[in-house]
């Protein structure tokens, strides 16, 4: 539908309205009831951003107050106009239409037609495009989220056997290995955690010392802190609190890394080079983590049974020499290795679940941003399950573990 | 800008790549439906169409970035497949990709992307590698910038860097996705320029997706072009042809650059 330019000019009655205030955004409106069913109004001064929704709202007003009668509105003496106005007309065209009532325009000024030229009417349909859309019913919700957990758990599944497939190539193969450098894996994941997981092993043994002396004082017991210290930290909180340290440190950073190689066509590149993603990128993290968590594991192990013994000594009495004696009385090799075989599974599943986030980033840089933090949350959750799968499986082992 | 003279005696010669009833999509949404055209050796193709058409998921197909519901893309007489699917790691070494972004590997210098095909297909020594990279580097203009990171780099001299990387090996094929998207009008001649001098020198064939049609009808021998309506090809010939004598109204409107639907006294009637 077009606007009409008809050059009409019907004597007006003047009652306008005076803006106060600022000079640069004065409008004025003004009415006149034709003699038949015609209304007219006249629009002049500027209309612009700032003044656009109170011209609007008085045009609604004189319109809905008149609703038997067709509105043809006078540009004539409009100075200024932009989108705001634009925006204006469409919703008068939308009041009359609703009222069934004609809308025309009159004497508009070439400058304002070109605006107008872009609009066509009937097709111009913003009412809601600012809301978000609109979600599927709650059936349709589950039945796609029923769909979502069965595809993510194929998936996970998919990826765990291409990696050991890659894995298995590649170890059998050393010869045609291509990996990303390894060294700088290890590096990355295991020498540059050695700061963090041995302050944090000190402190967990520290705090563990702390909170048993005071127990233990009680019943004249002090020296089995050794005990308590040495076995917690061994069995369960050195390979826990290393395997959590890096999943935060090296699992969201795969995550992270590969995420963002997935938007920037990398992996494609990959791809088409004739370089399978998987042997190239996640067979070396998987190697490189599951060989840096046992290192790591130890030296937290070492530095949390240190940490108890500082507290021993400090609050109970206990001499260094006493401390390691009684440790060496109930520690056996069986617990670190315990504490090890954790670790090195708590490693392949931090790569593995970390390289599969990153290989899910689909979109944007949000994308990225949710797949780090899953990655990060699915590790602590699949570690504490390992963890206590372990726990029962060492509990019913057969003697050879129990040495 | 003279194009250079392709063998065009496709009759007997088979042709480098022949794509067959190709039908692809994603889901249940179809892109492209039977699709067939060949390409012959030593020619510079360029598929170009409006935006939608389907131009780069015909390109992810013929590198097999995308697994085609029906039909197939041979190269040198062998199906392309993802690797995933079995495809060969041979026929993916004859390939040379650019990608419209580049794909650099971001966390390699531009050397160590050049070098990467190379440390990974050959057995050459580190000093082979080092003088194959420097050569390909100043076939596209880049010595010098051998020690910079991607991210240290314009967007132009990224896609030359891509280019050197997807030449490394002196692949048969060069597949180009938008090259000169992005780019200025001059980097865009230079990099027209330094395609032209490869199939010259090298005789690889090319097949670009485009739509500049300054590079189109600077260095193209053949255009096939896609709509999105048709799900296939509409026009296929040399850029000059279809230029002027194509009664397609839709290949006159992208040929003359005018609107769709606009009249423009360059149309030839």
């Amino acid at each position: 539908m077009r606007w009409d330019t008809a050059h009409e000019n019907l004597p007006k009655a003047q009652f306008s309205e005076e803006h106060d205030g600022k000079i640069d955004s004065t409008y004025s409106i003004s009415i006149e009831k034709g003699a038949f069913d015609d209304l007219h109004i006249s629009l002049s001064g500027k209309i612009s951003m700032d003044t656009a929704e109170l011209v609007r709202e008085e045009l609604v007003k004189i319109i809905e107050a008149e609703p038997l009668r067709n509105v043809v509105l006078d540009l004539a003496r409009v100075e200024y106009f932009d989108s705001s106005g634009t925006a204006i007309l469409v919703e008068m065209f939308q009041v009359c239409a609703r009222l069934n009532n004609k809308l025309k325009l009159d004497n508009v000024p070439a400058r304002i037609q070109g605006l107008l030229d872009f609009v066509d009417f009937k097709e111009f349909d913003s009412a809601g495009i600012l809301q978000p859309r609109s979600q599927p019913s709650l059936l349709i919700q589950l039945g796609e989220g029923a769909l979502n957990v069965y595809t993510t758990g194929r998936d996970i599944l998919a990826f765990i056997g291409g990696a050991v497939e890659a894995l298995i190539k590649d170890l059998s193969h050393p010869g045609k290995l291509r990996w990303d450098g390894l060294s700088k894996l290890v590096e990355k994941s295991g020498t540059d955690a050695v700061p963090i997981v041995t302050i944090l092993s000190f402190l967990m043994g520290a705090i563990l010392a702390f909170q048993a002396a005071i127990q233990l004082r009680k019943f004249g017991a002090n020296i089995f802190v050794a005990d308590l210290v040495g076995l917690s930290i061994v069995l369960e909180m050195g390979p826990l609190l290393t395997g959590l340290i890096v999943s935060g440190r090296s699992g969201a950073a795969f995550a992270a890394h590969i995420g963002t190689m997935q938007l920037n066509e990398e992996v494609d590149a990959l791809r088409v080079m004739g370089i399978d993603p998987m042997r190239y990128l996640v067979s070396p993290r998987i190697i490189a983590v599951a060989f840096s968590v046992p290192c790591l594991t130890l030296i937290g192990d070492l530095a949390g049974i240190i940490g108890g013994c500082v507290v021993a000594v400090l609050s109970l009495d206990i001499t260094p020499t006493g401390y390691f004696n009684q440790l060496h009385k109930v520690l056996e090799l069986s617990d670190v290795l315990k504490g090890l075989t954790k670790s090195i599974v708590f490693g392949i599943e931090i790569a593995m679940i970390g390289c599969l986030r990153g290989f899910q980033v689909r979109g944007g840089a949000e994308s990225v941003g949710s797949a780090t933090t899953s990655a990060v949350v699915t590790c602590i959750f699949i570690l504490t399950v390992t963890d206590a799968i372990f726990s029962i499986l060492f509990y019913y082992s057969p003697p050879v573990f129990k040495s | 800008m003279e194009r250079s003279a392709s063998s065009t005696d496709g009759g007997s010669v088979a042709p480098i790549i022949s794509v067959r009833n190709l039908t692809v999509g994603y889901g249940d949404e179809i892109i492209l439906r039977e699709v067939s055209f060949d390409v012959h050796q030593g020619e510079v193709l360029a598929v170009l169409g409006r935006s939608g058409c389907g131009k780069s998921t015909l390109f992810k197909a013929m590198i097999g970035l995308v697994e085609p519901k029906q039909g197939e893309v041979m190269i040198d007489g062998e199906r392309v497949r993802s690797l995933a699917d079995g495809g060969s790691e041979g026929l993916l070494r004859n390939i040379g990709v650019l990608f419209q972004s580049g794909a650099l590997f971001s966390s390699m210098t531009v050397a160590e992307n050049v070098a990467f095909p190379l440390q990974q297909y050959t057995t050459l020594a580190e000093r082979n590698i080092e003088q194959v990279v420097a050569l390909k580097l100043s076939h596209v203009g880049l010595t010098g910038c051998a020690k910079y990171l991607p991210s240290e780099l314009s967007g132009g001299m990224q896609k030359r860097a891509a280019l050197a990387r997807a030449m490394a090996l002196d692949p048969k094929l060069l597949f180009f996705d938008e090259p000169s998207a992005g780019l200025d009008p001059v980097t865009s001649a230079e990099l027209d320029m330094t395609i032209l001098k490869i199939t010259a020198t090298l005789g690889t064939t090319i097949v670009m997706v485009t739509h500049e049609l300054a590079s189109i009808f600077g260095i193209a021998n053949r255009v096939i072009m896609l709509d999105a309506k048709e799900k296939g090809i509409i026009a296929q010939g040399k850029p000059e042809e279809l230029k002027t004598s194509s009664d397609d109204l839709r290949v006159k409107e992208f040929f003359n650059r005018t609107a769709a639907g606009e009249k423009s006294e360059s149309l030839p009637e």
